[in-house]
């Protein structure tokens, strides 16, 4: 058991679950202390000990139940489809098994170990044998699906199928010999399937292994892949777990602020509060002061161009940027296409996945309009200026293709000088910038920060710096 | 004295006799907990009975619970011990004479602080120290449980000051010396995961995740926590708050809240979800307007289902009556 629970760990470490040696220790520390009485009372110790953080639980289970009772299941399976393709109850199963006992003895057939495990559906004996041929064809090496099939084809060897298959044969013909009997072709049938019966199990059996090197894995890098990708290319699915992701990073954005903010605190010494707290001691400054530097929360108005181009990011700039609504003091939004609306209310009214949802199926401004920089900025500087004051932080998300339109970037200006400073996002490559109906070379010279902004990663990045700074 | 649990059944058992319906899982890792000595660490969505079980092992164990409440800015001197300058400064003035005493005749200046230096332990002794909820889970002459609620509001410099603590079961006071713990605290950690506690101190406590409980659970609490509720009626809202929880919700009702719902039909005489009035009661579960909405939406469509179900048997009961 000791074996098997450190190389238990050891597969936890490989699927990304941080387990350290102490650990493993209190492990065997507290089976000591419980023992190994209860399959289920050993899942809730390992669980205890091992697995801390709440998102490797579901790995943790999953490689637990494949680990502990991989083989166990598989066998168990196997039985219960031997019986469902039998027709037979448990009774009438285990009546069977009986009857063909007997009827090797009669015909004084002496099967091998494992054709007599096989037959008399012998759990236990048939499970070790299997674990035996794993261990010996070095199946827990598998590393990729391909591999499946030369693995099996090891363990086949290794068990020696072959002789099991004429042995079985051999059992099949004698049963099958003689007047036609229903209860013998029964048996023979039954004979037949456990063949198959094996074979199915290996199969399973390797590719059991193989998952337990990759729950955890194949997840870690799936999302690393994720991030990385070009919002231009999502899928449907990706997309929704691109929306779990902008949630996590936006979660640990916040957990990173607390720390950063709190660590910032200690200001300046305050005589004023240092004499008051003091006058309990006769005037003697035993407590010195320090008034808290009050930290104004950023204010943000966020301008998000919907057109088909740019939608995904302006999807997942919405939502980092309401993930994170509590880190400010106060977020206006508006999106655009060739008229600019707002969606603030929107966001106030409904869950951020189906305000977003809204917004950019066009039920705020025409989103099938072509895009038209120059005459969005112009609305809002004629309707929304007000919103910009010098706490502000005003986000621009676009791509700047102005379909040949007056680009009005004199708006850009006015807005600059009235805002604390003005962001622009373009989810474009940054080499094409400034070819054919781009414009942003136009509007660069009056943001502070230009950022190309095409993937998850760059727009944590620019999140980041933006609450931070 | 209680002396500590003996088996895992045991810890059932004597949570149930506090009132407190526990789980296998749960019931493992409070054993495992009294006997490694290993600290507690709760983590689960707000309202499952995370700072509840550590009164109920307090309660259970026949222990006093210490607790200590974080919060932001929380530091040594309100979790572990402070000087009281106040008494101290007190009893300079009170002792003036006394101390004129001790320097009187003294050769010089340095003479005097000489001998005032050799009485300075009189003001840093036991006498002058406040003790906070760590010192005084450490020097209790008897066992203690002490609780550290919602360890993740404190700051992560706390975070690591309550390592120290929690590995030696030691403090060092510099004018009195080390503090050795005479019996080692019980200790459970709680936390709502508002951020990630670090691996150090994941790596020395025992972790346990308390989710909501599923029906037959929940039920058994509301038929233990509300008398004379209704077994049908608590079937029913059972029923319903599961549901609900399954929303997509700002916050999800937790356990505390099924109970005052149920108490609150209890009160106004309802017992069956399908009434008018039940609509305004959903106030005590829920506590925004938006969820409220969406979970009248839901609770009809599942009195509904509820009702297709047990129609049958529902109107063949009184038939029986009126055969007889």
């Amino acid at each position: 058991m000791d074996a098997k629970i450190i190389e238990f760990v050891g597969l936890l470490r490989q699927n990304g679950v941080r387990v350290s040696f102490s650990e493993s220790m209190d492990t065997f520390r507290a089976l000591d202390v419980v023992g190994l009485g209860s399959r289920l009372g050993v899942k809730d110790v390992l669980r205890a000990t091992l697995v801390k953080r709440s998102v490797d639980v579901p790995t943790y289970d999953s490689l637990f139940d494949l680990y502990f009772s991989g083989i166990g299941e598989i066998v168990k399976g196997a039985e219960s489809r031997s019986m469902e393709a039998m027709e037979l109850d448990p009774a009438a199963y285990q009546k069977l098994l009986e009857d063909l006992a007997k009827f090797l003895e009669e015909q004084g057939i002496e099967p091998s170990e494992l054709t007599r495990a096989l037959l008399q559906q012998d759990t236990a004996r048939l499970e070790q044998l299997l674990r035996e041929a794993r261990d010996r064809s070095g199946a827990q090496r598998i590393e990729r699906s391909f591999q499946e099939g030369q693995y099996s084809q090891g363990m086949q060897q290794q068990l020696g199928v072959g002789d099991v298959a004429r042995e079985l044969q051999h059992i099949s013909d004698a049963l099958g010999a003689g007047e036609p009997d229903p209860r013998r072709q029964q048996m023979g049938r039954f004979v037949d399937r456990r063949l198959q019966e094996l074979q199915e199990m290996i199969r399973r059996l390797v590719r059991g292994e193989l998952e337990q090197r990759d729950v955890g894995q194949r997840d870690a890098a799936r999302m690393q892949a994720l991030a990385e990708k070009s919002f231009y290319y999502l899928s449907e699915d990706e997309i929704r777990r691109m929306k779990e992701a902008v949630t996590k990073l936006a979660q640990r954005l916040k957990n990173v602020l607390a720390v950063k903010r709190r660590s910032s605190r200690k200001g300046k010494f305050d005589v004023k509060d240092t004499l008051r707290k003091n006058l309990q001691y006769g005037g003697v400054p035993f407590k010195i002061r320090f008034d808290r530097r009050k930290r104004v929360k950023p204010q943000v108005v966020v301008l998000c161009d919907v057109s088909d181009s740019v939608r995904n990011v302006s999807r997942f700039m919405l939502q980092f940027v309401y993930s994170l609504q509590d880190l400010y003091s106060k977020v206006r939004s508006f999106i655009f296409v060739s008229d600019i609306g707002e969606i603030t209310r929107l966001f106030e009214e409904n869950e951020i996945h189906q305000a977003i949802d809204q917004a950019i199926r066009g039920n705020v401004i025409n989103v099938y309009a072509h895009s038209d920089f120059g005459r969005a900025f112009r609305m809002f500087h004629r309707e929304h200026l007000a919103a910009i004051t010098r706490h502000t932080t005003v986000i621009i998300l676009g791509d700047a293709r102005n379909n040949y339109n007056l680009p009005h970037e004199w708006v850009l200006k006015e807005i600059k000088q009235r805002a604390k400073q003005l962001i622009w996002l373009n989810p474009e490559n940054r080499m094409t910038w400034g070819f054919g109906d781009s414009e942003m070379d136009r509007y660069q010279p009056y943001c502070d920060v230009v950022e190309e902004c095409r993937n998850l990663n760059q727009l944590y990045r620019v999140v980041d710096r933006m609450v931070v700074g | 004295m209680t002396s500590l649990f003996a088996s895992i059944e045991d810890v059932v058992e004597r949570f149930a006799g506090q009132h407190y319906i526990c789980n296998r899982t749960i019931a493992t890792v409070v054993y495992l907990a009294s006997h490694l000595r290993k600290p507690i660490l709760v983590e689960g969505p707000a309202g499952v009975g995370k700072t509840e079980l550590a009164k109920v092992l307090a309660g259970a164990l026949d222990h006093e619970l210490i607790r200590l409440q974080c919060y932001e800015g929380l530091d040594e001197s309100k979790a572990l011990y402070e000087w009281e300058y106040a008494k101290q400064l007190l009893y300079t003035q009170i002792l003036k004479d006394k101390i004129g005493e001790v320097i009187a005749g003294a050769q010089g200046l340095k003479e005097a602080v000489e001998r005032v230096a050799r009485q300075d332990d009189v003001f840093f002794s036991e006498r002058f120290i406040v003790p906070r909820p760590l010192l005084r889970a450490i020097t209790s002459p008897a066992p203690v449980v002490l609780l550290i609620d919602e360890i993740d509001k404190a700051d992560t410099e706390f975070e690591a000051f309550l390592l120290e603590v929690l590995s030696d079961f030691q403090v060092s006071v510099p004018e009195l010396g080390t503090i050795k713990a005479r019996h080692v605290p019980l200790v459970v950690l709680t936390s709502n995961n508002a951020r990630e506690m670090s691996d150090a101190l994941k790596r020395r406590c025992l972790h346990l995740y308390i989710d909501f409980p599923d029906k037959e659970q929940e039920r058994a609490i509301i038929m233990l926590k509300v008398p004379g509720v209704a077994a049908r009626l608590a079937d029913e809202v059972v029923g319903a708050v599961q549901a609900i929880r399954k929303l997509d919700l700002k916050k999800t009702p937790s356990i505390s809240e099924t109970l005052d719902w149920t108490r609150a039909l209890t009160l106004l005489n309802i017992d069956t979800l399908d009434g008018a009035l039940v609509d305004d009661t959903l106030s005590t579960i829920l506590k925004y307007e938006g969820d409220i909405r969406k979970a009248q939406a839901e609770l009809k469509e599942h009195v509904a289902k509820v009702r297709a179900t047990a129609a049958a048997p529902a109107v063949t009961a009184p038939e029986k009556d009126v055969l007889h």
